[in-house]
């Protein structure tokens, strides 16, 4: 089976779907004991909100634990379909509701890291392309893998430390200032813009490596190949050839991959919106960890996993119409 | 002036642990409208020529030496220039595979961008150019929005082709087009290649390791070995006669050049990097001397417009005849003129045959080339004493002697052991130990059992092509340069016989040494045979390359001589049947 | 020593004398650490979890790291938080590696079903997003180690199955297998001389990529809170650290938060320095393609 088939992917994209709505089913009923007796009794936090009575009735009625697997499997399907992720314990609203409260912060820092960390990637990867083993192709390629190697929420203590602690050049915790009067919509973009600043910046270092490697050595390959050479015997001169013949073909692996960025980055978010309180996805999952909240942790699972199989879909797919290779 | 000139090209590809000489000092001159073949295995540098006559090394390579292009030292031109240059003067057709075309755009496209970049003329018009050349090549225009992996491999040769004739070039270079192709594919690129030369009267540079293709199209041919050029000159002189032992060696590895002949390769592998100083080509050659190991050869001129790079001034004599006579005497005081007046050579490494009726003076002959019979007047010199000097059978690289009859060259008393060893016992030569191991050696070169059984057993017991062997094990622990085989398959049955004959020339091949072949077997003689000489109640009535003597035979009695082949193939005197005949029969019989 | 060792040790030396400086340098680093694991009660004057000093006391002659709010010596956590860290990133790498790698290679080597079962499972699982699935599941299953290093071997056993198939597979493929197997060799025979020599080595330098991955994993998982709080890692401390209220705005930082982060990246930069030499060293491919 050809990896880029185009009804593999198809196929991959349902079972891994399927395998994800099942694990969310299934995982409440792996919980040690009853999930909603214990839910009170681990208090470990202040953020922890205890049961009430009513509550836990429905709870037993959304999962419907009193009724066959099967039916229940259905039950839950049913309620999916209908855009019905049950009610948040903590947030004392519909867990869909929640998720569509802090979804745009995410995508916004998520999409914005995707585009720099892949622009400045691709630049950085050409210049290093073509000054390969040079000086600054050397220290590019020293600096940046070392950088890839530390993790992001981790890279992201460290410049909240630096940018915000010590320097005090960024808000520690929100995605827009409270209570602020803003004079003109500009102003209310550079005040989003200075509260992402950090979040987008630590996710784009994360990514930036790996579309930078990538980007540099298929454009090393590409450059090695025989068509390269065809089109400089055929004296098109350096710029075409680089732009019309190298770049075409090595940025075809770029493009898969920023489907792939987009995934990692939603995962990295999680850590990365913690670090800086930034009141995205991420951080309410951790809330949600935190208050045990599982209906809208299982929500945003949900919702996470399958844009990141969206976005891997869709950078497939795109791949297919751009490589002619690839047949349909 | 010539159209293109190279002088003294060297390219070094510098890897991390070494420095590769892939072009080592190449000089060549293009005149307008010639084609010329650059021939050599891989390996010997013909694509690295190629490449920087594009001046498409840059950076891989170091290069030195110069390139002059219609006057113009192209060599350091800097790259916008080459660029006006490349595709407009100077195009090259690459060798076809899947990488060549850029895969993720339409092979239009690409034919089409080099029209747009150098005749700077509208889509429209280029578009409409391109299908004409597609025409021109023979594809369906319908293709140019294919994808380069839509195509066959024909296909996109034919692409390639078109792409290289799209600014209608002065100078192609053609690098191994057809070595991916099938046969037919091959010839029907030949042929337009013909064609177009005709009309547009490009020159052309074919650079291949197909001698035939080569040869079918190049008026001159340079030969390569390990990035030097070993000989050069016109297409038919160095096919017919090579005068460099790596182009004989070509020659002979080429198939469709002598079709009757069995194939025989170049022994030994391609020269590689791990330099030594002298003629890169030494280790492979049948004729190195002390020189070619530490200083390597230059070319030199060899009259009729050839040239040849060796110590030895190409393929050196070996032996050499004049004038040589023997009679024998008859009763009543006649006398028979058995040799008369013969002059004749032997290249070193070459197999001559020597064929003619019984009694046509042929083993006399050999006789007297081998030392034992004396002539009665004229001189044979081998290498540089004369023959009767006396010292060529008792010593090492001498020249050794195996005759016709198998039952009477070696004596029935004699275990296998003593008659091999006999020529050492015979000259004292070595300890008992090592006599033993290099019989041991020899059985194993005539394949048989190196076994103490069989060294214990006696001549006596052995079959007539087992004791042949033994014979030959004798004359080879001598490690002869010159051996004369005299009619030795004739006492032998065919399967025997044609087993004797492959091992006989497969030792040859190996060893490199010369062989005089002697045979009233024409048929035989062909398979092994470089050069043939005919001879006939005493005379060389005709001597030449083995593939002329045989299409075009000059004289009357060897045109009779070939047309006493019988067999029912070879009814209407057609060769080309009689040698598939024989190929089959002696190849079936493999070689033990 | 015996010879088998020896050898070991000599193909340890040679390994080890192609490293870049990085590598030694990570090599020296995790050495370190390991010390610092093995010799954690020599090394620090306190347990790791009894209150023996004052709350957030700084750095100082008693404590040489300072304490934590409940008065627990930082010095110490570190200490034994590199117990933690290491036991369950080589937990999860020996487990994930050598078990994905035996699938991978069963797989390879029978073909057929089980090669259909095992890989599209390994497909399914490369697909799905792991860390925030990690996330859940570790929420759903409850905060223990046990808990932790099996969730985390279930995410990364598929990488290293997916490649010893592919490598066995074009083992299999050659013609020396054919001629092994006509001359009578058995499969044990073929996987001891002829599968195993070519696929350890990868597996190797997979092991350490995901050490490196699951020690990421735990810090990130321990981060959110869901780590084992009976075990304080490194991961556990940043936990601790950053949900100190107003943290930022105090001094406690410096001792608190500063020490486990600058442990972890040390250890990462380490096991990423040693994976990166080990891979153009023991991959064949690797060594072909460096010169390209």
């Amino acid at each position: 089976m050809n990896e880029r088939d185009g009804q593999a992917i198809i196929f991959r994209f349902v079972v891994t779907l399927l395998v994800i709505l099942a694990l969310n089913f299934i995982l409440p009923h792996m919980m040690p004991g009853d999930p909603f007796s214990t839910m009170a009794s681990d208090v470990q936090s202040e953020d922890v909100i205890v049961m009430t009575e009513a509550q836990r009735e429905y709870y037993f009625q959304y999962y419907g634990l009193d009724r066959p697997l099967p039916e229940q499997f259905f039950s839950y399907l049913a309620n999916l379909a209908r855009g019905d992720l049950g009610q948040s314990i903590y947030y004392k609203m519909p867990v869909a509701g929640v998720i569509l409260l802090h979804l745009p912060w995410t995508i916004l820092i998520v999409l914005a890291a995707t585009a720099i960390s892949t622009v400045v990637g691709v630049v950085l990867g050409i210049i290093s392309a073509r000054n390969r083993n040079k000086g600054s192709d050397r220290l590019m390629m020293t600096g940046l893998i070392a950088f890839a190697e530390i993790p992001s929420f981790l890279l992201g203590i460290i410049l909240l430390l630096i940018f915000c602690v010590h320097l005090r050049l960024f808000p520690l915790a929100g995605a827009v200032t409270p209570f602020a009067h803003y004079t003109g919509v500009l102003d209310q973009i550079g005040d989003i813009a200075h509260h992402a600043f950090l979040p987008v910046l630590t996710l784009s270092l994360a990514q930036l490596t790996g579309v930078y490697l990538l980007t540099r050595n298929t454009l090393i390959t590409v450059s090695t190949k025989d068509y390269i050479r065809t089109a400089r015997a055929k004296g098109l001169g350096d710029h075409i050839v680089w732009s019309r013949h190298a770049l075409r073909n090595a940025l075809l692996p770029v493009v898969t991959r920023t489907g792939f960025v987009i995934g990692m980055l939603m995962g990295g978010a999680v850590l990365v919106e913690t670090v800086f309180n930034y009141p995205g996805i991420g951080l309410t999952l951790r809330n949600a960890v935190v208050a045990r909240d599982y209906p809208l942790i299982q929500g945003i699972l949900l919702v996470v996993a399958v844009s990141i199989l969206l976005c891997n879909l869709l950078a497939d797919r795109l791949y297919q119409k751009l490589d002619p290779r690839v047949v349909e | 002036m010539a159209d293109l000139e190279v002088k003294d090209l060297k390219c070094h590809y510098n890897t991390d642990t070494s420095v590769v000489p892939a072009v080592d000092g190449i000089s060549l001159s293009l005149e307008a409208g010639e084609i010329v073949g650059v021939i050599g295995e891989s390996g010997s540098g013909k694509t690295t020529l190629g490449l920087s006559i594009m001046r498409l090394l840059d950076g891989l390579a170091s290069v030195s030496g110069t390139i002059v292009y219609k006057g113009t030292d192209i060599t350091h031109l800097p790259e916008p220039e080459i660029d006006r240059i490349r595709w407009k003067d100077i195009a090259i057709v690459f060798q076809n595979n899947l990488d060549i075309l850029n895969p993720v755009m339409t092979v239009g496209k690409q034919v089409v961008e080099p029209l747009l970049k150098h005749e700077e003329i509208p889509v429209r018009e280029a578009q409409a150019r391109c299908a004409d050349l597609f025409r021109t090549v023979g594809l369906d225009p319908v293709w140019m929005d294919a994808y380069p992996h839509q195509l066959s491999g024909g296909m996109r040769q034919r692409v390639l082709l078109a792409m290289a004739l799209s600014c209608d070039p002065k100078l192609l270079i053609l690098d191994e087009v057809t070595s991916a192709l099938d046969a037919f594919t091959r010839k029907e690129i030949r042929d337009l290649l013909i064609d177009l030369q005709k009309k547009n009267g490009y020159s052309m540079i074919l650079i291949s390791h197909d001698l035939s293709f080569v040869s079918s199209l190049a008026s001159r041919m340079i030969v390569l070995y390990a990035g030097r050029v070993v000989e050069s000159g016109p297409t038919v002189d160095i096919i017919n006669a090579p005068r460099h032992p790596y182009t004989r060696g070509l020659v002979h590895s080429t198939p469709d050049i002598f079709v009757y002949k069995d194939l025989w390769g170049i022994p030994g592998e391609s020269a590689s990097e791990d330099g030594h100083a002298g003629c890169p080509f030494s280790r492979r050659c049948t004729q190195p001397i002390e020189i070619c190991r530490t200083s390597p050869p230059r070319l030199q001129s060899c009259g009729d417009g050839r040239e040849v790079a060796c110590h030895r001034g190409g393929i050196a004599t070996l032996l050499r005849a004049d004038a040589v006579h023997f009679r024998y005497p008859l009763p009543g005081r006649k006398t028979l003129h058995a040799v008369n007046g013969v002059d004749m050579d032997v290249c070193e490494g070459e197999v001559l045959a020597i064929v003619g009726q019984t009694a046509s003076g042929k083993s006399t002959l050999a006789h007297i080339l081998a030392g034992i019979l004396r002539p009665e007047s004229g001189e044979v010199r081998f290498m540089d004493g004369a023959v009767h000097s006396g010292n060529n059978g008792h010593r090492f690289g001498g020249i050794q002697i195996v005759f016709q009859d198998p039952f009477s060259s070696t004596s029935n008393r004699f275990t296998v052991l003593d008659a091999v060893r006999e020529p050492f016992d015979i000259n004292r030569i070595g300890t008992a130990a090592e006599r033993l191991d290099m019989t041991r050696e020899a059985l194993k070169l005539v394949r048989l059992p190196p076994t103490d059984e069989f060294l214990g057993k006696y001549c006596g017991a052995l079959s007539g092509g087992q004791r042949q062997r033994v014979a030959l094990a004798r004359a080879m622990i001598m490690k002869p340069r010159l051996l004369i085989a005299d009619e030795i398959t004739s006492a032998l049955d065919v399967s025997t016989a044609a087993n004797v004959l492959r091992l006989l020339k497969g030792l040859q091949n190996r060893r490199g040494f010369a062989m005089i072949y002697i045979s009233h077997d024409l048929s035989l003689t062909l398979k092994i045979a470089d050069r043939i000489a005919v001879m006939d109640a005493g005379r060389i009535i005709e001597i030449g390359n083995a593939h002329e003597v045989m299409l075009h035979p000059r004289d009357d009695r060897t045109k009779r001589l070939i047309g006493t082949r019988v067999g029912h193939c070879c009814h209407d005197h057609k060769p080309v049947g009689m040698a598939g005949r024989l190929q089959t029969r002696v190849s079936d019989c493999g070689d033990e | 020593m015996p010879p088998y060792l020896r050898n070991a040790a000599d193909r340890f030396t040679a390994t080890v004398s192609k490293f870049s400086l990085e590598g030694k340098i990570g090599l020296c680093g995790i050495a370190l650490i390991v010390m610092m694991a093995v010799f954690a009660p020599l090394l620090s004057a306190y347990p790791p979890g009894k209150i023996t000093g004052g709350s957030l006391e700084p750095p100082g002659a008693d404590h040489p790291l300072g304490t934590d709010e409940l008065g627990m010596d930082i010095w110490s956590q570190i200490c034994y938080g590199a117990r933690m860290s290491l036991f369950i990133g080589l937990a999860v790498a020996c487990i994930a590696g050598l078990g994905g790698g035996a699938l991978g290679i069963l797989a390879g080597y029978l073909g057929g079903a089980a090669d259909q079962v095992v890989m599209r499972t390994v497909d399914v699982l490369m697909a799905l997003p792991s860390f925030p699935l990690l996330v859940v599941i570790s929420a759903f299953m409850g905060p223990s180690v046990f808990n932790v290093i099996l969730i985390l071997v279930l995410f990364s056993w598929a990488k290293p199955a997916r490649i010893a198939r592919s490598q066995t597979l074009s083992i299999k493929n050659n013609v020396y297998i054919t001629a092994a197997r006509n001359y009578g060799a058995t499969p044990f025979y073929l996987l001891r001389r002829h599968i195993l020599p070519e696929v350890l080595p990868i597996l190797f330098v997979l092991i350490i990529s995901i050490t490196s991955y699951a020690i990421m994993a735990e810090t990130g998982l321990a981060f959110l809170g869901l780590g084992d709080p009976t075990s304080k890692s490194w991961g556990m401390m940043l936990y601790y650290a950053t949900n100190f209220r107003s943290i930022y705005f105090t001094p406690y930082w410096q001792w608190w938060l500063i020490p486990p982060l600058v442990a972890l990246i040390v250890l990462l930069l380490c096991l990423a320095f040693i994976g990166r030499d080990l891979e153009q060293v023991l991959d064949p491919r690797m060594r072909q393609n460096r010169g390209g």
